[in-house]
Protein backbone atom coordinates (compact mmCIF):
# COMPACT_ATOMS: atom_id res chain seq x y z
CA UNK A 1 0.00 0.00 0.00
CA UNK A 2 1.10 3.74 -1.09
CA UNK A 3 1.71 5.71 2.35
CA UNK A 4 0.87 8.43 0.37
CA UNK A 5 -1.36 9.00 -2.56
CA UNK A 6 -1.64 12.26 -4.70
CA UNK A 7 -4.61 12.39 -6.96
CA UNK A 8 -5.44 14.72 -9.74
CA UNK A 9 -4.20 17.83 -7.43
CA UNK A 10 -4.78 21.13 -8.58
CA UNK A 11 -4.85 24.40 -7.02
CA UNK A 12 -5.81 27.91 -8.54
CA UNK A 13 -5.32 31.30 -7.08
CA UNK A 14 -7.96 32.80 -9.39
CA UNK A 15 -7.08 32.63 -12.52
CA UNK A 16 -3.16 31.20 -11.80
CA UNK A 17 -2.73 27.57 -12.06
CA UNK A 18 -0.63 27.07 -9.09
CA UNK A 19 -0.58 22.99 -9.14
CA UNK A 20 -2.09 21.76 -12.12
CA UNK A 21 -3.79 18.36 -11.87
CA UNK A 22 -0.63 15.99 -10.50
CA UNK A 23 -0.84 12.68 -9.29
CA UNK A 24 2.14 10.41 -7.86
CA UNK A 25 2.44 8.11 -4.96
CA UNK A 26 4.35 7.81 -1.91
CA UNK A 27 5.60 3.90 -1.75
CA UNK A 28 6.32 2.68 2.20
CA UNK A 29 10.18 3.40 2.99
CA UNK A 30 10.61 5.02 -0.37
CA UNK A 31 12.58 8.38 -0.22
CA UNK A 32 10.93 10.86 -2.97
CA UNK A 33 13.11 14.18 -4.41
CA UNK A 34 10.62 17.03 -4.53
CA UNK A 35 12.65 18.68 -7.01
CA UNK A 36 11.47 21.93 -9.48
CA UNK A 37 12.96 25.56 -10.27
CA UNK A 38 11.48 28.59 -7.98
CA UNK A 39 7.60 29.37 -8.56
CA UNK A 40 7.37 25.86 -9.89
CA UNK A 41 4.75 24.78 -7.64
CA UNK A 42 6.77 22.67 -5.01
CA UNK A 43 5.44 24.60 -1.87
CA UNK A 44 2.38 25.23 -2.82
CA UNK A 45 1.83 21.15 -3.30
CA UNK A 46 3.55 20.50 -0.11
CA UNK A 47 1.59 23.10 1.35
CA UNK A 48 -1.81 20.28 0.43
CA UNK A 49 0.29 17.77 1.71
CA UNK A 50 0.11 18.45 5.04
CA UNK A 51 -3.24 19.94 4.88
CA UNK A 52 -2.12 23.47 5.68
CA UNK A 53 -3.70 24.56 1.96
CA UNK A 54 -6.96 23.46 0.60
CA UNK A 55 -6.87 22.00 -2.97
CA UNK A 56 -8.98 22.86 -5.56
CA UNK A 57 -9.84 19.45 -6.58
CA UNK A 58 -7.96 16.55 -6.21
CA UNK A 59 -7.36 14.47 -3.14
CA UNK A 60 -4.44 13.87 -1.06
CA UNK A 61 -4.79 10.17 0.72
CA UNK A 62 -2.33 9.07 3.65
CA UNK A 63 -2.29 5.21 3.89
CA UNK A 64 -5.21 4.64 1.98
CA UNK A 65 -7.40 7.83 4.07
CA UNK A 66 -8.86 10.95 2.91
CA UNK A 67 -6.59 13.51 4.36
CA UNK A 68 -9.85 16.27 4.18
CA UNK A 69 -11.32 13.54 6.34
CA UNK A 70 -8.95 11.86 8.53
CA UNK A 71 -7.07 15.32 9.09
CA UNK A 72 -6.23 14.43 12.64
CA UNK A 73 -5.56 10.79 12.76
CA UNK A 74 -3.25 11.26 9.58
CA UNK A 75 -0.91 14.01 11.20
CA UNK A 76 -0.16 11.83 14.00
CA UNK A 77 1.58 9.69 12.10
CA UNK A 78 3.26 13.08 9.58
CA UNK A 79 5.72 15.41 10.19
CA UNK A 80 7.48 18.26 8.38
CA UNK A 81 10.64 20.03 8.76
CA UNK A 82 11.74 23.16 6.82
CA UNK A 83 15.02 24.70 7.76
CA UNK A 84 12.87 28.30 6.26
CA UNK A 85 10.41 27.92 9.11
CA UNK A 86 11.26 28.56 13.30
CA UNK A 87 10.17 27.55 16.15
CA UNK A 88 9.15 29.51 18.80
CA UNK A 89 12.40 31.27 19.07
CA UNK A 90 12.07 32.32 22.94
CA UNK A 91 11.43 28.68 24.35
CA UNK A 92 14.63 26.31 24.81
CA UNK A 93 15.34 23.36 23.03
CA UNK A 94 13.59 21.03 25.50
CA UNK A 95 10.27 23.34 25.73
CA UNK A 96 10.10 23.15 22.11
CA UNK A 97 10.11 19.00 22.38
CA UNK A 98 7.98 19.24 24.86
CA UNK A 99 5.13 21.29 23.92
CA UNK A 100 5.78 19.25 20.57
CA UNK A 101 5.18 15.92 22.72
CA UNK A 102 2.20 16.47 23.78
CA UNK A 103 0.52 17.89 20.33
CA UNK A 104 1.74 14.74 19.11
CA UNK A 105 0.05 13.23 21.66
CA UNK A 106 3.20 11.10 22.60
CA UNK A 107 3.16 9.20 25.94
CA UNK A 108 6.54 8.37 26.74
CA UNK A 109 7.45 12.14 26.26
CA UNK A 110 10.42 12.14 28.74
CA UNK A 111 12.28 9.37 27.06
CA UNK A 112 11.42 10.70 23.88
CA UNK A 113 12.73 13.88 24.14
CA UNK A 114 15.90 12.64 25.31
CA UNK A 115 16.14 10.41 22.58
CA UNK A 116 15.68 13.02 20.12
CA UNK A 117 18.23 15.44 22.53
CA UNK A 118 20.99 12.27 22.36
CA UNK A 119 20.57 11.43 18.67
CA UNK A 120 20.64 15.26 17.28
CA UNK A 121 23.66 16.02 19.53
CA UNK A 122 21.33 19.00 21.28
CA UNK A 123 22.69 17.87 25.10
CA UNK A 124 24.45 20.74 25.80
CA UNK A 125 21.90 22.83 24.26
CA UNK A 126 19.20 22.09 25.64
CA UNK A 127 18.40 24.55 27.94
CA UNK A 128 19.70 27.25 25.60
CA UNK A 129 16.87 29.34 24.03
CA UNK A 130 16.51 28.98 20.07
CA UNK A 131 17.44 32.65 19.72
CA UNK A 132 20.70 31.86 20.94
CA UNK A 133 21.64 28.82 18.19
CA UNK A 134 23.42 28.83 15.05
CA UNK A 135 21.93 28.12 11.69
CA UNK A 136 23.04 24.78 11.92
CA UNK A 137 22.15 24.06 15.09
CA UNK A 138 18.74 25.05 14.52
CA UNK A 139 18.43 22.85 11.71
CA UNK A 140 18.84 20.16 14.15
CA UNK A 141 16.27 20.89 16.70
CA UNK A 142 14.16 21.07 13.77
CA UNK A 143 14.92 18.10 12.69
CA UNK A 144 14.10 16.44 16.25
CA UNK A 145 11.10 18.20 16.42
CA UNK A 146 10.31 16.42 12.82
CA UNK A 147 10.88 13.13 14.52
CA UNK A 148 9.70 12.95 17.77
CA UNK A 149 6.48 11.28 16.51
CA UNK A 150 8.26 8.13 15.11
CA UNK A 151 6.49 9.90 11.63
CA UNK A 152 5.56 7.21 9.23
CA UNK A 153 5.94 9.77 6.59
CA UNK A 154 8.01 12.81 6.65
CA UNK A 155 8.23 15.91 4.67
CA UNK A 156 11.81 17.70 4.54
CA UNK A 157 12.21 20.69 2.76
CA UNK A 158 16.03 21.65 2.42
CA UNK A 159 17.10 19.68 5.88
CA UNK A 160 20.61 20.03 5.17
CA UNK A 161 20.62 23.50 4.01
CA UNK A 162 22.70 25.26 6.47
CA UNK A 163 24.66 22.78 7.81
CA UNK A 164 28.28 22.13 7.55
CA UNK A 165 29.92 19.45 5.86
CA UNK A 166 30.01 16.79 8.49
CA UNK A 167 26.83 18.01 9.87
CA UNK A 168 24.72 17.77 6.51
CA UNK A 169 26.38 14.13 5.97
CA UNK A 170 25.32 13.33 9.62
CA UNK A 171 21.68 14.34 8.69
CA UNK A 172 21.55 12.05 5.46
CA UNK A 173 22.92 9.35 7.30
CA UNK A 174 20.44 9.65 10.27
CA UNK A 175 17.49 10.22 7.45
CA UNK A 176 18.87 6.80 5.86
CA UNK A 177 19.25 4.97 8.93
CA UNK A 178 16.07 5.92 9.89
CA UNK A 179 14.10 4.65 6.63
CA UNK A 180 15.47 1.51 6.88
CA UNK A 181 14.78 0.68 10.16
CA UNK A 182 11.66 2.29 11.03
CA UNK A 183 10.66 2.13 6.88
CA UNK A 184 9.54 5.80 6.98
CA UNK A 185 8.15 7.10 3.61
CA UNK A 186 9.72 10.58 3.36
CA UNK A 187 9.53 13.64 0.72
CA UNK A 188 13.01 15.22 0.45
CA UNK A 189 13.10 18.80 -1.60
CA UNK A 190 16.80 19.97 -1.52
CA UNK A 191 18.89 22.56 -4.06
CA UNK A 192 21.91 19.88 -3.86
CA UNK A 193 21.20 17.71 -6.77
CA UNK A 194 24.02 15.18 -5.15
CA UNK A 195 22.54 14.70 -2.47
CA UNK A 196 19.38 14.32 -3.74
CA UNK A 197 21.24 11.46 -5.81
CA UNK A 198 22.46 9.63 -3.29
CA UNK A 199 19.31 9.55 -1.22
CA UNK A 200 16.21 9.43 -3.17
CA UNK A 201 15.41 6.32 -4.45
CA UNK A 202 13.25 8.68 -6.89
CA UNK A 203 12.58 11.94 -8.21
CA UNK A 204 9.32 14.20 -9.39
CA UNK A 205 10.45 17.11 -11.54
CA UNK A 206 7.70 19.93 -11.29
CA UNK A 207 7.53 22.89 -13.48
CA UNK A 208 5.21 25.12 -13.54
CA UNK A 209 2.77 23.55 -11.50
CA UNK A 210 2.92 20.43 -13.87
CA UNK A 211 5.42 16.96 -13.36
CA UNK A 212 7.52 16.99 -16.15
CA UNK A 213 9.43 13.82 -14.81
CA UNK A 214 9.11 10.82 -12.57
CA UNK A 215 12.08 8.45 -12.11
CA UNK A 216 15.24 7.27 -11.04
CA UNK A 217 17.98 9.96 -10.67
CA UNK A 218 20.41 8.04 -12.67
CA UNK A 219 17.88 7.48 -15.14
CA UNK A 220 16.38 11.32 -15.50
CA UNK A 221 20.14 11.88 -15.86
CA UNK A 222 20.77 9.12 -18.33
CA UNK A 223 18.40 11.20 -20.67
CA UNK A 224 20.87 13.51 -21.22
CA UNK A 225 22.45 12.51 -24.21
CA UNK A 226 25.50 14.83 -24.55
CA UNK A 227 28.71 14.21 -22.41
CA UNK A 228 30.79 17.09 -21.35
CA UNK A 229 34.52 16.82 -23.03
CA UNK A 230 36.75 19.65 -21.48
CA UNK A 231 40.28 19.99 -23.48
CA UNK A 232 43.50 21.90 -22.32
CA UNK A 233 45.36 22.88 -25.02
CA UNK A 234 48.55 24.80 -26.04
CA UNK A 235 47.30 28.45 -28.40
CA UNK A 236 47.84 27.02 -31.41
CA UNK A 237 46.19 23.91 -31.14
CA UNK A 238 42.96 25.86 -29.63
CA UNK A 239 42.49 27.56 -33.01
CA UNK A 240 42.69 24.28 -34.42
CA UNK A 241 40.26 22.87 -32.12
CA UNK A 242 38.26 25.65 -32.36
CA UNK A 243 37.75 25.49 -36.58
CA UNK A 244 37.11 21.57 -36.08
CA UNK A 245 34.24 22.38 -33.72
CA UNK A 246 32.65 24.88 -36.52
CA UNK A 247 33.00 22.31 -39.19
CA UNK A 248 31.59 19.41 -37.33
CA UNK A 249 28.57 22.13 -36.08
CA UNK A 250 29.55 21.51 -32.19
CA UNK A 251 28.99 23.86 -29.86
CA UNK A 252 31.85 24.57 -27.93
CA UNK A 253 32.39 26.48 -24.61
CA UNK A 254 35.49 28.68 -24.21
CA UNK A 255 37.36 29.65 -20.65
CA UNK A 256 41.06 30.38 -20.86
CA UNK A 257 42.99 27.48 -22.21
CA UNK A 258 39.90 24.95 -21.34
CA UNK A 259 37.18 24.38 -24.12
CA UNK A 260 34.17 21.99 -22.99
CA UNK A 261 32.05 20.29 -25.47
CA UNK A 262 28.91 18.31 -25.58
CA UNK A 263 28.75 15.60 -27.41
CA UNK A 264 26.99 11.68 -27.15
CA UNK A 265 29.07 9.49 -25.20
CA UNK A 266 29.21 7.04 -27.93
CA UNK A 267 30.57 9.70 -30.66
CA UNK A 268 33.54 10.49 -28.21
CA UNK A 269 35.66 7.72 -29.97
CA UNK A 270 34.81 9.05 -33.40
CA UNK A 271 35.55 12.62 -32.34
CA UNK A 272 38.59 11.99 -30.95
CA UNK A 273 39.47 10.44 -34.04
CA UNK A 274 38.81 13.24 -35.87
CA UNK A 275 41.13 15.19 -34.16
CA UNK A 276 43.95 12.89 -34.19
CA UNK A 277 43.54 13.01 -38.04
CA UNK A 278 43.65 17.13 -38.07
CA UNK A 279 46.94 17.03 -35.32
CA UNK A 280 45.22 18.82 -33.00
CA UNK A 281 46.52 17.85 -29.76
CA UNK A 282 45.50 18.33 -26.31
CA UNK A 283 47.32 18.73 -22.80
CA UNK A 284 44.95 16.90 -20.78
CA UNK A 285 40.96 15.62 -21.21
CA UNK A 286 38.26 15.09 -19.14
CA UNK A 287 35.00 13.30 -19.27
CA UNK A 288 32.09 14.37 -17.19
CA UNK A 289 28.81 12.10 -17.26
CA UNK A 290 25.58 13.92 -16.96
CA UNK A 291 24.29 14.35 -13.21
CA UNK A 292 21.15 15.11 -12.00
CA UNK A 293 22.36 18.89 -11.79
CA UNK A 294 22.54 18.84 -15.25
CA UNK A 295 19.04 17.47 -15.71
CA UNK A 296 17.68 20.10 -13.71
CA UNK A 297 19.41 22.90 -15.46
CA UNK A 298 18.36 21.83 -18.49
CA UNK A 299 15.10 21.60 -17.75
CA UNK A 300 15.00 24.85 -15.80
CA UNK A 301 16.69 26.69 -18.96
CA UNK A 302 14.34 25.17 -21.58
CA UNK A 303 10.81 24.90 -20.64
CA UNK A 304 10.55 21.38 -22.05
CA UNK A 305 10.92 17.87 -20.83
CA UNK A 306 14.80 17.36 -21.46
CA UNK A 307 13.98 13.73 -22.57
CA UNK A 308 15.83 12.96 -25.83
CA UNK A 309 16.45 16.68 -26.12
CA UNK A 310 19.45 17.76 -25.39
CA UNK A 311 21.58 15.43 -28.43
CA UNK A 312 24.37 17.39 -29.89
CA UNK A 313 24.68 17.39 -33.86
CA UNK A 314 28.36 15.73 -34.59
CA UNK B 1 -11.16 17.00 21.75
CA UNK B 2 -7.85 15.74 23.45
CA UNK B 3 -6.34 17.33 26.41
CA UNK B 4 -2.75 16.83 25.88
CA UNK B 5 -2.81 18.78 23.01
CA UNK B 6 -4.71 21.40 24.04
CA UNK B 7 -2.22 20.95 26.98
CA UNK B 8 0.75 21.27 24.87
CA UNK B 9 -0.27 24.69 23.14
CA UNK B 10 -1.17 26.20 26.76
CA UNK B 11 2.29 25.05 27.79
CA UNK B 12 3.85 26.51 24.98
CA UNK B 13 2.52 30.33 26.01
CA UNK B 14 3.21 29.78 30.07
CA UNK B 15 7.29 29.12 29.05
CA UNK B 16 6.89 32.30 26.75
CA UNK B 17 5.97 33.98 30.14
CA UNK B 18 9.48 32.19 31.79
CA UNK B 19 11.30 34.12 28.86
CA UNK B 20 10.06 37.00 27.49
CA UNK B 21 10.46 40.05 29.33
CA UNK B 22 7.55 41.34 27.32
CA UNK B 23 5.05 38.81 28.46
CA UNK B 24 5.60 39.62 32.40
CA UNK B 25 5.91 43.09 31.47
CA UNK B 26 1.68 42.57 29.95
CA UNK B 27 1.00 40.71 32.24
CA UNK B 28 2.08 42.58 35.68
CA UNK B 29 3.69 46.21 35.28
CA UNK B 30 1.07 47.88 33.58
CA UNK B 31 -2.30 46.66 35.98
CA UNK B 32 0.28 47.36 39.03
CA UNK B 33 0.95 50.91 37.06
CA UNK B 34 -2.51 51.96 36.17
CA UNK B 35 -3.31 50.98 40.08
CA UNK B 36 -1.23 52.92 41.58
CA UNK B 37 -1.97 56.18 38.82
CA UNK B 38 -5.38 55.87 39.46
CA UNK B 39 -4.82 55.49 43.19
CA UNK B 40 -3.47 58.18 44.03
CA UNK B 41 -5.72 59.90 40.90
CA UNK B 42 -9.00 58.60 43.30
CA UNK B 43 -7.52 60.02 46.60
CA UNK B 44 -6.92 63.67 44.98
CA UNK B 45 -10.35 63.59 43.76
CA UNK B 46 -11.78 62.49 46.70
CA UNK B 47 -10.14 64.51 48.94
CA UNK B 48 -10.80 67.51 46.78
CA UNK B 49 -13.73 67.02 45.02
CA UNK B 50 -16.58 64.65 46.08
CA UNK B 51 -15.65 63.13 49.39
CA UNK B 52 -17.14 59.99 48.20
CA UNK B 53 -15.47 57.19 50.67
CA UNK B 54 -16.03 54.47 47.50
CA UNK B 55 -14.20 56.16 44.77
CA UNK B 56 -11.09 54.42 45.51
CA UNK B 57 -13.23 51.24 45.34
CA UNK B 58 -14.99 51.80 42.12
CA UNK B 59 -12.26 53.70 40.01
CA UNK B 60 -9.54 50.67 41.35
CA UNK B 61 -11.90 47.75 40.74
CA UNK B 62 -13.15 48.70 38.14
CA UNK B 63 -9.55 49.52 36.59
CA UNK B 64 -8.73 45.99 37.97
CA UNK B 65 -11.97 44.33 36.13
CA UNK B 66 -11.29 46.30 32.62
CA UNK B 67 -7.68 44.36 32.97
CA UNK B 68 -9.75 41.16 32.66
CA UNK B 69 -11.40 42.20 29.45
CA UNK B 70 -8.03 43.00 28.11
CA UNK B 71 -5.90 40.36 29.45
CA UNK B 72 -8.22 38.18 28.01
CA UNK B 73 -8.40 39.54 24.61
CA UNK B 74 -4.75 40.09 24.65
CA UNK B 75 -3.74 36.49 25.10
CA UNK B 76 -5.64 35.75 22.39
CA UNK B 77 -4.68 37.83 20.08
CA UNK B 78 -1.11 38.53 20.57
CA UNK B 79 -0.82 34.69 21.29
CA UNK B 80 -1.72 34.85 17.29
CA UNK B 81 0.81 37.22 16.76
CA UNK B 82 3.48 35.66 18.52
CA UNK B 83 3.67 32.50 16.11
CA UNK B 84 3.23 35.11 12.95
CA UNK B 85 6.37 36.41 14.06
CA UNK B 86 8.00 33.51 15.19
CA UNK B 87 6.68 31.76 11.48
CA UNK B 88 5.45 29.17 13.50
CA UNK B 89 2.11 29.25 12.42
CA UNK B 90 2.99 26.50 10.33
CA UNK B 91 4.03 23.90 12.35
CA UNK B 92 1.25 24.56 14.46
CA UNK B 93 -1.56 24.20 11.59
CA UNK B 94 -0.17 20.75 10.03
CA UNK B 95 0.30 19.51 13.76
CA UNK B 96 -2.67 17.13 14.60
CA UNK B 97 -3.72 19.77 16.57
CA UNK B 98 -7.72 20.32 15.69
CA UNK B 99 -9.15 24.29 15.31
CA UNK B 100 -11.45 24.00 18.75
CA UNK B 101 -8.35 22.52 20.43
CA UNK B 102 -6.87 26.01 19.40
CA UNK B 103 -9.03 28.03 20.58
CA UNK B 104 -9.39 26.26 23.86
CA UNK B 105 -5.84 26.10 24.45
CA UNK B 106 -6.10 30.38 23.76
CA UNK B 107 -8.88 30.69 26.37
CA UNK B 108 -7.36 28.45 28.77
CA UNK B 109 -4.39 30.53 28.50
CA UNK B 110 -5.78 33.51 28.90
CA UNK B 111 -7.91 32.26 31.83
CA UNK B 112 -4.08 31.61 33.80
CA UNK B 113 -2.59 34.54 33.06
CA UNK B 114 -6.35 36.39 34.70
CA UNK B 115 -5.74 34.73 37.64
CA UNK B 116 -1.87 35.71 37.79
CA UNK B 117 -2.83 39.07 37.20
CA UNK B 118 -5.73 39.21 39.10
CA UNK B 119 -3.47 37.89 42.37
CA UNK B 120 -0.89 40.69 41.72
CA UNK B 121 -3.59 43.40 40.86
CA UNK B 122 -5.40 43.16 44.36
CA UNK B 123 -2.60 43.00 46.81
CA UNK B 124 -0.87 45.67 44.71
CA UNK B 125 -4.49 47.80 45.56
CA UNK B 126 -4.93 46.25 49.11
CA UNK B 127 -1.43 47.31 50.47
CA UNK B 128 -1.12 50.62 48.66
CA UNK B 129 -5.02 52.03 49.03
CA UNK B 130 -7.16 49.16 51.06
CA UNK B 131 -9.04 48.40 48.16
CA UNK B 132 -10.49 45.09 48.81
CA UNK B 133 -10.91 44.08 45.42
CA UNK B 134 -12.39 40.46 47.29
CA UNK B 135 -14.84 42.45 48.55
CA UNK B 136 -17.19 42.20 45.48
CA UNK B 137 -17.63 38.82 47.16
CA UNK B 138 -19.61 35.92 45.11
CA UNK B 139 -19.89 38.58 42.57
CA UNK B 140 -16.59 38.13 41.40
CA UNK B 141 -17.72 34.41 40.27
CA UNK B 142 -20.30 36.22 37.79
CA UNK B 143 -18.35 39.41 36.83
CA UNK B 144 -14.80 37.81 35.72
CA UNK B 145 -16.57 34.63 33.93
CA UNK B 146 -19.05 37.46 32.53
CA UNK B 147 -15.83 40.01 31.45
CA UNK B 148 -13.86 36.70 30.45
CA UNK B 149 -16.27 36.06 27.41
CA UNK B 150 -16.40 39.58 26.03
CA UNK B 151 -12.42 39.31 25.78
CA UNK B 152 -12.50 36.49 23.72
CA UNK B 153 -15.10 37.93 22.00
CA UNK B 154 -12.80 40.86 21.55
CA UNK B 155 -9.93 38.44 21.10
CA UNK B 156 -11.36 36.42 18.11
CA UNK B 157 -12.54 39.20 16.34
CA UNK B 158 -9.34 40.78 16.53
CA UNK B 159 -7.91 37.17 15.67
CA UNK B 160 -9.54 36.63 12.84
CA UNK B 161 -8.36 40.14 11.10
CA UNK B 162 -4.83 39.25 11.80
CA UNK B 163 -5.54 35.60 10.08
CA UNK B 164 -7.07 37.26 6.90
CA UNK B 165 -4.73 40.19 6.95
CA UNK B 166 -1.59 39.48 8.91
CA UNK B 167 0.55 41.63 10.71
CA UNK B 168 -0.34 45.13 9.15
CA UNK B 169 -3.50 44.99 10.84
CA UNK B 170 -1.60 44.21 14.25
CA UNK B 171 -1.69 47.05 15.95
CA UNK B 172 -5.67 45.95 16.42
CA UNK B 173 -4.19 43.60 19.13
CA UNK B 174 -3.64 46.76 21.61
CA UNK B 175 -6.16 49.29 20.36
CA UNK B 176 -9.33 47.57 19.28
CA UNK B 177 -10.26 46.44 22.93
CA UNK B 178 -10.14 50.87 23.13
CA UNK B 179 -13.19 50.68 21.15
CA UNK B 180 -15.24 48.72 23.39
CA UNK B 181 -13.92 50.92 26.57
CA UNK B 182 -16.05 54.39 26.34
CA UNK B 183 -19.18 52.35 26.02
CA UNK B 184 -18.57 49.95 29.12
CA UNK B 185 -18.57 52.65 31.41
CA UNK B 186 -15.56 51.54 33.77
CA UNK B 187 -14.67 54.41 35.57
CA UNK B 188 -18.46 56.15 35.22
CA UNK B 189 -21.97 55.70 35.32
CA UNK B 190 -23.44 55.12 31.79
CA UNK B 191 -26.03 57.92 32.73
CA UNK B 192 -22.77 60.34 32.36
CA UNK B 193 -22.38 59.06 28.47
CA UNK B 194 -24.65 60.89 25.94
CA UNK B 195 -27.90 59.56 24.68
CA UNK B 196 -27.00 57.90 21.25
CA UNK B 197 -23.68 56.58 23.44
CA UNK B 198 -26.08 55.05 25.95
CA UNK B 199 -27.71 53.74 23.28
CA UNK B 200 -24.56 52.14 22.10
CA UNK B 201 -23.72 50.77 25.31
CA UNK B 202 -26.64 48.28 25.78
CA UNK B 203 -25.50 46.41 23.08
CA UNK B 204 -22.17 46.36 24.62
CA UNK B 205 -21.98 43.25 27.59
CA UNK B 206 -19.14 44.46 29.17
CA UNK B 207 -21.74 47.86 30.38
CA UNK B 208 -23.83 45.80 32.49
CA UNK B 209 -21.17 44.51 34.61
CA UNK B 210 -19.26 47.72 35.13
CA UNK B 211 -22.96 48.98 36.44
CA UNK B 212 -23.70 46.19 38.25
CA UNK B 213 -20.20 46.73 39.71
CA UNK B 214 -20.53 50.65 40.86
CA UNK B 215 -23.87 49.09 42.09
CA UNK B 216 -23.26 46.85 44.44
CA UNK B 217 -20.07 49.00 45.97
CA UNK B 218 -22.77 52.03 46.20
CA UNK B 219 -25.34 50.30 47.39
CA UNK B 220 -24.95 46.59 48.28
CA UNK B 221 -27.44 45.74 45.58
CA UNK B 222 -26.77 44.10 41.78
CA UNK B 223 -29.74 43.89 39.38
CA UNK B 224 -29.84 40.25 38.24
CA UNK B 225 -31.72 40.96 35.25
CA UNK B 226 -28.36 43.41 34.21
CA UNK B 227 -25.91 40.05 34.38
CA UNK B 228 -28.57 38.34 32.14
CA UNK B 229 -28.21 40.92 29.46
CA UNK B 230 -24.86 40.90 29.99
CA UNK B 231 -24.79 36.91 29.58
CA UNK B 232 -27.40 37.04 26.85
CA UNK B 233 -25.09 39.48 24.73
CA UNK B 234 -22.18 37.52 25.38
CA UNK B 235 -23.11 34.21 24.18
CA UNK B 236 -24.56 35.86 21.19
CA UNK B 237 -21.47 37.93 20.53
CA UNK B 238 -18.60 34.92 21.58
CA UNK B 239 -20.45 32.31 18.78
CA UNK B 240 -20.65 35.33 16.08
CA UNK B 241 -16.68 35.43 16.88
CA UNK B 242 -15.75 31.91 16.77
CA UNK B 243 -17.80 31.71 13.12
CA UNK B 244 -16.47 34.51 12.10
CA UNK B 245 -12.87 33.14 13.24
CA UNK B 246 -13.49 29.28 11.80
CA UNK B 247 -14.37 31.44 8.42
CA UNK B 248 -11.32 33.07 8.49
CA UNK B 249 -9.21 29.73 9.19
CA UNK B 250 -10.75 28.43 6.43
CA UNK B 251 -9.92 31.24 4.38
CA UNK B 252 -6.63 30.93 5.12
CA UNK B 253 -6.55 27.14 4.33
CA UNK B 254 -8.32 28.51 0.64
CA UNK B 255 -5.82 31.44 0.12
CA UNK B 256 -2.76 29.66 1.63
CA UNK B 257 -1.93 32.50 3.57
CA UNK B 258 -0.21 30.73 5.78
CA UNK B 259 3.20 30.73 4.53
CA UNK B 260 5.94 28.31 4.38
CA UNK B 261 8.84 30.57 5.01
Amino acid sequence: MSALQVQNLTKKFKKFVAVDDISFDLKEGEILGLLGPNGAGKTTTIQMLLGALTPTSGTVSYFGKDLAKHRTEILEKVNFSSTYTNLPWLLTVRENLTYTAFLYNIHDRKDKIDEMIMQFRLKKLENQILNDLSAGQLTRVNLAKAFINNPQVLLLDEPTASLDPETAHFVREYILSQRSKNNISIIFTSHNMFEVEEICDRVLIIKEGKILADDIPTNLAKTIKSTTVSFYFEEENKELFIDYCVEKNILHNLTRNKIAVQIPEEDIPKFLGGMMQRNIHFLEISIDKPTLQDYFIQMAQTGQETHDKFETMI
Amino acid sequence: MNLYRIYGITLRYLYLLRHSYDRVTDTFYWVVMDIILWGFTSLFFRQAFTGDPNLSANLIGGLILWYVVWRTQYEISVNLLEEVWNKNLINIFVSPITFSEWIAAFMISGVIKVIFMLVVASLTAYFLYGVNFLAYGKYLYVFIPLLMMSGWTVGFFISSFLLRFGTKLQTLAWSFPYLVNPFSAIFYPLSILPLIAQNIAHFVPTSYVFESARSFINTGVVDPIMLWKSLGLNILYLVIAMIFMKLSFRKVLEKGLVKLY
